[in-house]
């Protein structure tokens, strides 16, 4: 016993020295740099969308760092984000948290993506007074939690598919309608949910199916038995990236025929680049579509952040990218207004902030939420093989008429 | 009760000094100390059943979020009710006194020790019967059923997930909480240690290791197997409770399937930490989880976006050369340093004999 008690002393003691060599080497502003940190989703079942909110943070901090970077006392100082891989799991996030802040010294942090990730994250920044601009965390229950230094630059959640409710009924001539819903199990499309079941009282619509579907969404196929069975007027289905995938892929080759179909996420699984035809006619909930006519001087409007953003990484921007784009320009705005790097100055000017971006007009609730910005509602049209996305609602915006309903599997194409 | 060695004392002791100390020597790792103290508990009551018993169980992550759910439930439902609490949305803010919280929490974790280990028991008596794949097979089904069942009762948050009571604010000390938290994990640790240590000094130990290596033999031998079995994992319960609700407390947000009933991680982790070090021996889960934690800690970040190929890798490294763990080739290597007395005479006979 007495060898191994040594070695595992050695061990430890060796373990002591490196641990205490260690000391965090980053500060929160160092030399012109201003340090963020984040903790995204690069792999796990998040991934695809954790690299549509890092590209749209890379890209703002190249974009504002060329065009003469932040100005703080005179100075002019340039971003820089330490990233980590939360393996789309909110432990590994939490835990990432901390380290980005006790070990990196990181003092302003930009979300994760997903609600579930930034519910995990936002206790440990509101210990540390972190100030934390998120862009991917929808979810209504972060904004009533009381958070202090947590500002989202998108919709809550909630927000979602409401529209698309009301437009079934408009469409059923004032009456209520009969609602199939599933959603995945997590934090975001369960409040997407709620703003269904909120919609449904409102109008008096009836929820005749409401399905909870798992994690990791692949097969939805006894919904949507039942949506045969049933027939429903509107099917409502949110689950992320892959949610997005599965129903079109499972629709079209069960072949079922609904007359609305409302969904999220379409554009970040890119739906009508993958399923093409199949996926016309999709209703979905978006935070941000190029057409729109916000503008600011960093990406100029919303076509030519598309321009710019499809040259750099290849594909056209899902909203996802465009907002967490935004978190950085509210982050600019944010340290020239407080004109100073203490932490509570920043918080104060985040709080105060009230401009306009490619993205849309950012104006912070009292729970952090942004109340500036309504939702866009489009939906993916095709002429001949190629198909995109047009927006139907809000009229102001609108680009195209809302087509409804939709064609029977047997009358297309 | 034998004597204390003298050596042993002193690397107690020593061991016990760095716990207390290392919060403070390492103030910006205390997140990452205590995941270590909650890894090397779940390792070590994990090795009761997987290296002790020769029982694989994957199930033992059921425990584990059970412990965390409870604790959370129940810091919350002494005082506001759970319901208003988890339903989202709500537009209600509670908050919990100082006072609140701790007493929360402390009743909080003796209802996750107790509890998983009396479902431990009953569940126990139900499946301890199968043997060798068909119990992990079993266990690895109960702990994914648990998440999924959990994702879907609407009093602890569902597919929502349950947000943790915030540590009181009026402790303004920011390295409060993470001192908090440690040194609860850490007085689990030592518990959890002198238990088995305890265990592995006792009858029950060799009726472990007896049920391990012919467990029919052991029955004709008069031991009642099942007893001992349901026993057994009792404990590992216990322990995975306590570790589950510091983590729940720890991590401020419980979802079902990703923080509580991890399967997909905590669980693998737990058996790949005692089989690295080695399973069936007291040290090597201790071993195997801190230098899991280092290499996870240390590497991952270098890695980014490569950590689970190279976890990949470091499985199928142990897999190949320590399939007994690290402490079982350094019994093969030194077998007279962990007390086995080896014939020359006897080996070498053997040997010519070839």
């Amino acid at each position: 016993m007495n060898k191994i008690a040594k070695l595992f002393i050695t061990f430890i003691s060796a373990l002591t020295l490196t641990l205490t060599s260690i000391t965090s080497s980053f500060a929160k502003v160092e030399g012109d740099m201003i340090v963020l940190g984040s903790a995204i989703s690069l792999t796990g079942k998040y991934s695809s969308n954790g690299v549509h909110t890092q590209n749209g943070y890379n890209m703002a901090v190249d974009r504002i760092n060329s065009m003469g970077g932040v100005k703080v006392g005179g100075k002019s100082y340039k971003f820089e984000i330490i990233y980590y891989d939360d393996e789309s799991n909110p432990k590994r996030a939490a835990q990432l948290a901390e380290r980005l802040i006790k070990q990196d010294g990181v003092h302003y942090m930009l979300g994760p993506y997903s609600s579930g990730l930034t519910k995990a994250i936002a206790p440990v920044t509101e210990k540390y007074k972190i100030p934390m601009v998120e862009a991917n965390g929808a979810s209504r229950s972060l904004f009533t939690k009381g958070y202090k230094y947590l500002f989202a630059v998108l919709s809550p959640a909630n927000q979602y598919l409401e529209v698309a409710i009301d437009l079934a009924v408009e469409k059923n001539g004032g009456k209520g309608v009969k609602i199939a819903q599933a959603f995945e199990q997590d934090a975001f499309s369960q409040d997407v949910r709620l703003g269904i079941l909120d919609a449904a009282k409102r109008t008096g619509s009836k929820i005749i199916i409401d399905d909870k579907l798992p994690k990791e969404l692949n097969d939805m196929a006894a919904t949507l038995a039942k949506v045969k069975a049933t027939k429903p007027d509107v099917l409502v289905v949110s689950g992320h990236t892959k949610g997005a995938l599965t129903a079109i892929r499972q629709i079209s080759e069960m072949k079922v025929d609904v007359p609305m179909l409302a969904m999220t996420h379409c554009d970040a699984a890119k739906l009508s680049k993958q399923h093409g035809k199949k996926s016309e006619y999709a209703l979905c909930a978006s935070q941000w579509h190029k057409n729109l006519s916000y503008k600011d001087k960093f990406f100029g409007g919303g076509k030519k952040y598309d321009k710019d953003f499809k040259k750099e990484f290849g594909y056209a921007p899902p909203y996802q990218s465009a907002e967490s784009s935004a978190a950085l320009l509210v982050f600019k705005d944010a340290f020239e207004r407080a004109n100073s790097f203490d932490r509570d100055k920043v918080r104060d000017a985040l709080k105060a902030t009230d401009m306009q971006t490619f993205y849309g007009n950012i104006k912070f609730g009292p729970g952090g939420q942004n109340v500036a910005k309504p939702m866009i509602l489009f939906q993916v049209r095709c002429k001949g093989d190629t198909c995109e996305n047009k927006v139907v609602a809000p009229t102001k915006w609108a680009s195209d008429k809302f087509f409804h309903p939709i064609p029977k599997w047997s009358e297309r194409g | 009760m034998e004597k204390v060695k003298q050596k042993d004392l002193i690397l107690y002791s020593g061991l016990i000094i760095l716990g207390l100390a290392a919060p403070y020597l390492f103030s910006a790792f205390k997140v990452q100390l205590t995941y270590l103290c909650v890894l090397i508990v779940l390792a070590m009551t994990w090795n009761l059943q997987g290296g002790e018993m020769g029982y694989n169980s994957f199930g033992n992550i059921l425990f584990y979020g059970l412990g965390m759910y409870l604790t959370a439930s129940v810091q919350v439902g002494m005082f506001f009710p759970l319901a208003e609490w988890t339903e989202s949305g709500g537009e209600k803010t509670f908050v919990h006194t100082t006072a609140q919280y701790f007493q929360g929490i402390g009743v909080g974790l003796l209802v996750a020790a107790i509890i998983p280990a009396l479902v431990a028991g009953a569940i126990g008596y139900a499946i301890l019967g199968l043997r060798g794949h068909y119990f992990a097979i079993c266990t690895l089904g109960l702990g994914i059923a648990a998440g999924e069942i959990a994702g879907g009762i609407e009093i602890i948050g569902a597919g929502q997930g349950f947000t943790t009571p915030p540590f009181p604010a009026e402790i303004v000390d920011p390295e409060a909480r993470g001192k908090f938290f440690y040194f609860t994990s850490f007085i689990v640790l030592v518990l959890a240690f002198i238990f088995v240590k305890y265990i592995y000094g006792s009858r029950f130990r060799l009726i472990l290791n007896a049920i391990r290596d012919n467990e029919d033999k052991a029955e004709a031998m008069g031991i009642q197997t099942m007893k001992y079995k349901i026993v057994g994992w009792m404990v590992s319960a216990f322990f995975c409770g306590l570790a589950g609700g510091i983590m729940g407390g720890l991590i401020g947000y419980i979802d079902s399937t990703d923080v509580a009933f991890d399967g997909r991680e905590m669980g693998v982790f737990m058996v790949l930490m005692a089989i690295l070090g080695g399973k069936g021996t007291l040290w090597g889960p201790i071993i195997g989880a801190t230098l899991f934690h280092f290499f996870k800690e240390g590497l991952w970040t270098f890695i980014l976006g490569w950590q689970y190929v190279a976890l990949g890798v470091l499985i199928v490294v142990i897999v190949i050369y320590f399939p007994e763990g690290l402490m079982g080739w350094l019994r093969e290597k030194y077998p007279e340093r962990f007390g086995e007395v080896i014939d020359e005479k006897d080996r070498k006979s053997q040997v010519e004999l070839k």
